[in-house]
Parts: structure tokens; sequence; C-alpha cells
């Protein structure tokens, strides 16, 4: 019986400052046994639980795509014990992960449609990984056209700046950033993303929007895309709880019947409108 | 299925001699307590006694677990999973209820899916030796409410009966039969089981205490939002207690403790009804009351287990009842729920 609470040890190999308030990293991490990447199989949407000895377990959403073998990547704020403790280590350090845990995005829902991501602020991670994955070689052709509005307050907090850059002179996506207030460099565009959203105003004809961000944003994001025809089920989020154990056992993500952990992240608002408004 | 009868003052030294051979977990006095201990040499096991104190499901699911122990050196932390594997075991006196206990918790930490090697490494190898309740020992009793039975073999290995003069002991399951050759070879005959059954319809009728705990899932499942929920946390001390001795309550967390370059993690018991247990790094906590822990913990019980497993996530042992210090009784909630 392989033994789900016993992490996998990695060794980090690379370290990304995103921001410039420095509180926001990517670690990209290699298992130091190659063995273990195989059992590692994961879908964007997907989290794991990083895992460092004397400090705790963090459950953090896998920010780098399927596609990309030989690594997997978190991007991690700094908030908590663990999550501090993890922006204090250098390149060559080693640590544990546990996972991938969750469902995930619904890739083959997804394929066929349109899709529209919208993220905002640092909630743009596994967004990102779903973008790597459906833009990766061959995988482009199994979607439609790709809409994505991501949002900072301020130039300085948009993470993945290099990516950004490289997916804006793709033709294959139509990437429309904006940050709240720019500052005298910035030359692209301005305003809040349910602003944008409407500006850009994605059709809803055989789409499906996938969002994530501040509970702020995503208030006042959905109206625009309830006016624009989504329907409910075609309109994908992703929940997050205060986990420990992350398979359904230890009993504190639940969202009424629904274990965010095993069940979830991922839920459609349909699913979310039969479950508690609790989380 | 395998049956003896054995004289009543015979089992102490039954369970004396499978002490010799194994390892005994058995109800002791300890102080003014009855508690489940390991039975060491000069030990005289209970087999007249209400119900232990602490319900038996921590030689499963330990109060404190290690999970993994690890230890700094120059090139990094080295870790080793987990604990030794457990021993045999037989675990002795265990009332219906709690047995029953053992089933349900078996639905969440042996899934399909997603296993937990902890608690069944050692549910495996435990043998469980059932003590029927001939007599329901509680007013608080109210095991026939939540699908148990004082004389249910539900979750146990070996079932004994108390017939009066004798002990009837059924060997329900492969691993129970292994007990065999301690119990003699006086085979039950006919009339033991009547006798078993009279007992059983007799110890059904001294449960006192009935509540509508199956019916109330549906009213469950639309009342979420209820003013009756404003009612029943407002004396709750948040201590704690009734989950702890809950012989179903499965919550936990998992904490690192280090000390010198050596380390371990542990899982320790948990309660959904301490205030930090969903607190988020942000501040943020989905449960901001006790109003909305009372309302997770009955829910959990009687409504969302039963939407997982099909189950209500009770055996009605009535601990949490009787040793709730503000007197909040489950029973009373759920009949009140039943009447919304």
């Amino acid at each position: 019986m392989q033994n789900p609470y016993i992490p996998y040890p990695v060794e980090v190999i690379k370290i990304v400052n995103e921001v410039d308030t420095k509180d926001i990293k990517t670690f990209r991490f290699a298992f130091v046994n190659k063995e273990d990447e195989e059992k590692y199989k994961y879908i964007p949407g997907q989290f794991g639980e990083l895992s460092i000895f004397g400090k705790g377990e963090s459950p953090i959403g896998i920010a780098s795509s399927p596609t990309q073998p030989g690594y997997v990547e978190f991007t991690v704020q700094k908030a908590g014990v663990v999550t501090s403790a993890l922006h204090e280590m250098e390149e060559g350090t080693r640590m544990g992960l546990r996972g991938p845990m969750g469902n995930s995005w619904p890739i083959e829902f997804l394929e066929g449609k349109n899709i529209v991501i919208v993220g905002g602020g640092f909630a743009f991670t596994t967004l990102r990984s779903l973008i790597n994955y459906m833009i990766y070689g061959e995988n482009r052709k199994r979607f439609g056209k790709i809409t994505v509005v991501y949002g900072a307050r301020n130039p300085g907090l948009l993470i993945y700046k290099e990516e950004l850059e490289a997916w804006g002179q793709r033709d294959d996506i139509d990437l429309n950033v904006t940050v709240d207030k720019g500052d005298s460099t910035w030359k692209g565009r301005e305003g809040f993303v349910p602003t944008v959203c409407k500006e850009v105003a994605p059709s809803s004809e055989n789409a499906v929007t996938v969002i994530c961000g501040p509970p702020i944003m995503i208030r006042f994001t959905l109206p625009v895309f309830f006016d624009l025809g989504f329907s409910k089920e075609n309109i994908i989020t992703s929940l997050e709880m205060r986990m420990k154990c992350g398979i359904g056992k230890c009993g504190r993500c639940n969202v009424g019947s629904k274990y965010v952990c095993k069940d979830g992240p991922v839920f459609s608002l349909a699913e979310l409108d039969k479950l508690t408004k609790e989380y | 299925m395998e049956k003896r009868l054995i004289k009543k003052d015979a089992l102490t030294g039954i369970i004396g001699k499978i002490a010799v051979d194994t390892t005994v977990y058995a109800p002791v006095k300890v102080e003014d307590n009855v508690l489940f201990k390991v039975l060491e040499k000069g030990d005289e096991p209970l087999v007249t006694f209400a119900n232990s104190k602490n319900a038996p499901k921590n030689f499963f699911f330990p109060r404190s677990e290690v999970m993994l122990r690890y230890t700094r050196t120059t090139k990094g932390m080295e870790f080793s999973g987990g604990e030794k594997e457990a021993g045999e075991a037989v675990l002795f006196g265990v009332r219906p209820c709690d047995a029953r206990s053992f089933v349900l918790l078996d639905m969440l930490f042996d899934q399909e899916k997603y296993k937990d090697p902890y608690y069944i490494d050692k549910r495996q190898k435990t043998t469980i030796v059932s003590l029927a309740c001939a007599h329901p020992p509680y007013a608080t009793c109210f095991c026939t409410s939540v699908d148990g039975h004082p004389v249910s073999s539900a979750g146990a290995d070996v079932l004994l009966v108390d017939l009066g003069d004798q002990y009837l002991a059924e060997f329900i399951t492969a691993k129970g039969e292994k007990l065999l050759k301690y119990f003699g070879d006086a085979k039950a005959d006919a009339a033991a089981d009547q006798k078993k059954e009279a007992i059983a319809a007799q110890a059904e009728k001294e449960i006192k205490s009935h509540i509508p705990a199956k019916a109330i899932k549906p009213i469950l499942d639309v009342n979420f939002e209820h003013p009756f929920w404003n009612t029943i946390y407002q004396k709750c001390l948040a201590c704690g207690t009734c989950t702890f001795l809950c012989p179903t309550c499965h919550c936990f967390d998992i904490t690192d403790e280090m000390k010198y370059g050596d380390g371990r993690r542990l899982r320790n018991w948990d309660s959904c009804m301490f205030p930090m247990f969903t607190k988020e790094t942000s501040g943020h906590n989905p449960r901001t009351s006790q109003k909305e822990r009372w309302r997770q913990r009955t829910m959990h019980k009687f409504k969302y287990y039963v939407d997982n497993f099909n189950a209500i996530s009770c055996v009605g042992c009535g601990r949490c009842v009787m040793y709730c210090p503000v007197n909040i009784d489950i029973r009373k909630i759920v009949e009140d729920i039943s009447k919304l």
C-alpha cells in the first residue's frame, strides 16, 4: 500500500521572484528519485502538499503543466509558517512534496470549446498550468479560441511576466493583460478585470469560462459572464480551504458533503449552487 | 459459524491465556474510570462494567501518532516513513456500539481510492472481542436509534453474550476463529441460541432512549440556513469533550515538531468544535462562530456521512451526552430537528 502521507523527496532547482514586493516566488522542484516523477502524474488544476520537515505542510496549486517534464512548479505567496520557511530556501535545498491531489480542470469537457480564462492577482497559477497545457504543440488543436483576461493591482504585481510576453506574441491566444493602475512605464491596459471582461466580451457560444481570483473580483466578474450568456455549467472555478491530509480524511475542508481536497478543488458554478455557502 | 459455551468464571482466565500469547487491550479500572489498556501481568480485566470512558478507537487511530521522522544532516533533511508496523493484538470487551464504530471508521479510512495505512495496518492486525449488553447500562444509551443493537455483532470478530450462568461465544469472522482454541470445546446448542434471542429482545426493550436519527436527513438537506441553529450552540464551551470521547469522530491535525535536529510529523486528534480548525492563514474562517461549528458537527454525523457512506456517523453510545460539561444533548438536538 502506497502511503499517501509520505512525501516524495524533491530538490529546489530554480526560484523566480515574481513580483516587486518579493513575497510571491515560483519554486521549481525536481524529484530526487527519478521514478517518483513517473508517479507524480498530474493534470492542470490539481494541487500538491509542499512539505517542509520541522515546519509542516501547505496545499498549493500546481503552476507548471504536465507538458513540461523534469520538474514541477508552485507559485507561493509568503504568508504562514510553511510558506515563510519556503521563501527562505535557496536553490539546492531538499524538501518534500505530496500529491498530486484533487480533481482538475475538466480537460475533456473543455476540449472542442472556446476557452475564456479569467485570472486576478496571484490566483493565476493553475490557470497558467492550464494555458501552457492547451497551447502545447498538438494540444492546441483540441481547443477552440483561447481568450485570457489577467489583471493585477499594478504592473509590479503581475506574475509570469516573461510568459505573458511570449503568449502576447502568439496569434492563437487573445491575451488581455490589465492593471488597476499603471505606472510611468506601463503601456498596457488599465482597468479592473470585470470591466475588461465586459470590453473583451467573449462570445458564450460553445464557450467555457475558467475563473480564479480574489472573491471581490469574482463577485463583480460573474454578472458580466451571465450577461454574455454563459450558463452556470460553463463557468468553472477552484476553491480553497484549510487542509491537512489532502485526501478527505482529516475532516476540515468540507463544504457540505464535499471535500474540497478530493471532490474539488474545481467546481462549476452549477455544482457550487448545490453546496452550502460555507467557504 | 462456530459457537462455544464457557463458564462465567472462566472468562478472565481465558483472557489471561490470550494475553500470554499476544497483546490484549482490555477494560480495567483506573481510579474511578474504566479505561482500555494493555493487559499486563497481574492486571485483572473487567468483565462486568458499564462501558469504558474513552471509546476504543484510539487503538487504530491513536490520539497522537507519528507519521514520519526526520533528521537534519549536512545534505538536508533525511526522513523515514512512519512508525514500525503494529503487531497482532486482541481488543477485548468492546461494547456493540463501539464495535460498530469501527465499521463506520472503515468507510472513511479504508476507501477504494484513498487508504490510510496507519489505521488499516492496526485494524487488520487486531481481533475484536465484543461483550454484548445483556442489560444496556445507561439511560443515555440509544444504539437502536442509529442502526445498532445491544447484542449486535457488527464490527466484532467474536461476540460474547452473557446468558446468565455462562457466556455464549460466537466466532463471527475467520480472524475471530483463531481464538477458538482458548474457548474450550463445549459447543453451543439450540437452547443457547434461543436464550440469546430472548436476551437480545429483552436488552432491546431496556433501551429507553429513542431518537428519530434516521428521519432527520431530509430535514437537514434543506435546512442548512435555519434559525434553529442559533439556539443550540450558545452554552457550548468549545471544549471538544464530545468529539474526543466520540467513537466515530475522526478529524485530525498534522503537525511537525523538532528538537536539536531531530523531528517528527504527528497526527493528533482535532475537533470541529475548535475555532482554529478551519481558520486559514489569511485570517478568513468559513465557520466563524460556534453556531457554524455545531451545525457542522450535527450535519457531519446525520447528513454528510449519510450522503457519502450511506450511514449515520453515530453509534448511540451516549458519551457526548453524559460528559458534556454544559449538558448539550445530541438526542434533544435530533429530536428538535425532526420537528422543524
